[in-house]
């Protein structure tokens, strides 16, 4: 019987390659804009203006500390109440990118933190503008702190991917939700399933100890 | 109004929430002038000289520097800064770049300077703070006199017309003192207008003009080298340089 299945399941293909790439499209666009966003509004939020990064302070609170599947929803059933007409991929983008960028807004204020104030003074003492300060002293010494986490966060979204199935994009998710229903065997199919992701996970995984364990070197040793 | 000097104090007030750290300070230093500035830690010495390039902010008074008064809408702080350059107690150079990239950083990107032109001045900075060989060095594979020393070359890649010294020698183990202050002495023999918080009396009787002595944040005692040290006029400046001199 389990053969039967498999050879089922494996007629699927096309529709299951058809959910990985849905999966590995939706999570690269979304990990690239939040990436970019993320560390825009992490360099706003250790800015010197007070309002702006009070704001960008709430909106990240409001987004963590609400469930993925709500936010989704809000966006993809309400805005439209509101004129704001989105189909499901733009719609799982900008949830995506949203959720993305305020956790790695986080990631990248820890960074910044992470600086010596002796380094913004020499900084600012030799003439340094505010963003050459940042771009060329403090970014750089950012990055070695901000790197391990943000490639562990880059895992826990393609796995928050998989919520967009909600709103009916055709992911990996939903694949495995639609051969379900031919093949009676949820154990095999969502095992499949969870192997797809891990197969797209599993490098990221890696790279991200990979970093960590340089860095975590490079604290000891002589050259930076 | 008389001619101002090239850093001009006058009636100067800080305070850090109800601590008084600079209390009615009134100074003049001159173009090519160098003034020690010494006295107990906590009297307000380092806060004395970060306000004149801006890392410190005063509550009231007059600070111009290069004929610009600090706090002026008009006064551009970045661009003031360039005319001005700091040495921390603590080098705070950038781990992250080579010492000839500490010292071309500012200027290529501010003073717009073409990278080989400034990499060349850089090379010649280097070699003129004993430091040829250490060019391609990152600051973790120095020493502690040879990061201050990359940390001085890279105040006078800008060409300043004022350097502020912060200990600059405080940090550093004892035989490496003597090669940090030659080079500050040999910045002061071309002439730079520096105000050096030090104590290290050497320096200030080869180099200085004046020595001014901080107590409290207050100027307790301003003199000439020789005057301050053979004959100090209060009983605080007396204390102090009995305690600093005895060993």
């Amino acid at each position: 019987m389990i053969w039967q299945q498999l050879q089922s399941i494996a007629g699927s293909y096309p529709l299951a390659l058809r959910g990985l790439g849905m999966t590995v499209v939706l999570s690269l666009i979304s990990l690239v804009l939040g990436t970019l966003l993320g560390f825009g509004l992490g360099i706003l939020r250790t800015g010197g203006n007070r309002l702006i990064s009070g704001a960008i302070g709430a909106w990240v609170d409001l987004i963590r500390g609400t469930p993925f599947l709500v936010q989704i929803f809000l966006i993809f059933f309400i805005l439209p109440e509101l004129g704001i007409e989105l189909d499901a991929f733009t719609a799982g983008i900008i949830a995506l990118t949203n959720l993305a960028a305020c956790f790695i807004c986080e990631i990248v204020v820890a960074g910044i933190r992470s600086v010596p104030t002796g380094q913004v003074e020499a900084a600012l003492a030799s003439g340094l503008s505010r963003w050459q300060r940042m771009r060329q002293v403090v970014l750089p010494q950012a990055m070695r702190i901000v790197l391990p986490p943000l490639v562990g966060q880059y895992v826990l979204l393609i796995k928050d991917s998989s919520v967009v199935s909600a709103i009916g994009l055709t992911d990996l998710t939903r694949v495995g939700w639609l051969v379900v229903q031919r093949v009676p065997n949820g154990l095999l199919v969502f095992f499949l399933v969870g192997l797809g992701y891990f197969i797209v996970c599993y490098p990221l995984i890696m790279l991200a100890r990979r970093l960590e364990q340089r860095m975590g070197a490079a604290h000891g040793e002589v050259q930076l | 109004m008389t001619k101002t000097g090239m850093i001009e104090f006058r009636g100067v007030n800080k305070w850090f929430g109800t601590l008084n750290v600079l209390r009615d300070i009134t100074l003049s230093v001159e173009p090519r002038e160098v003034v020690v500035v010494c006295g107990p830690s906590g009297s307000g010495k380092s806060t004395l000289i970060r306000c004149i390039n801006g890392l410190e902010t005063i509550r009231d008074g007059d600070l111009t520097v290069d004929g610009q008064r600090l706090g002026d809408p008009a006064t551009n702080m970045t661009r003031l800064r360039t005319e001005i350059g700091f040495v921390f107690q603590s080098f705070n150079l950038y781990p992250h770049k080579t010492a000839l990239e500490n010292v071309t950083l500012a200027p290529i990107h501010v003073r717009k300077i073409p990278r080989a032109e400034a990499e060349e001045a850089g090379r010649e900075l280097l070699a003129k703070v004993g430091l040829a060989d250490k060019v391609n060095a990152y600051p973790a594979q120095l020493s502690g006199g040879q990061q201050q020393r990359v940390a001085i070359a890279r105040c006078l890649g800008m060409r300043p017309k004022i350097m502020l010294f912060d200990e600059p020698t405080s940090a550093l183990d004892p035989e490496m003192i003597s090669e940090v202050l030659d080079v500050m002495v040999a910045v002061a023999e071309e002439g730079m207008t520096m105000m050096v918080v030090t104590h290290e009396m050497g320096f200030a009787r080869k180099v200085a003009q004046r020595v001014v002595f901080m107590d409290a944040g207050a100027i307790v005692e301003s003199g000439t080298p020789d005057e301050f040290f053979s004959n100090p006029k209060t009983d605080r400046s007396r204390a102090f340089l009995s305690k600093i001199l005895r060993h």
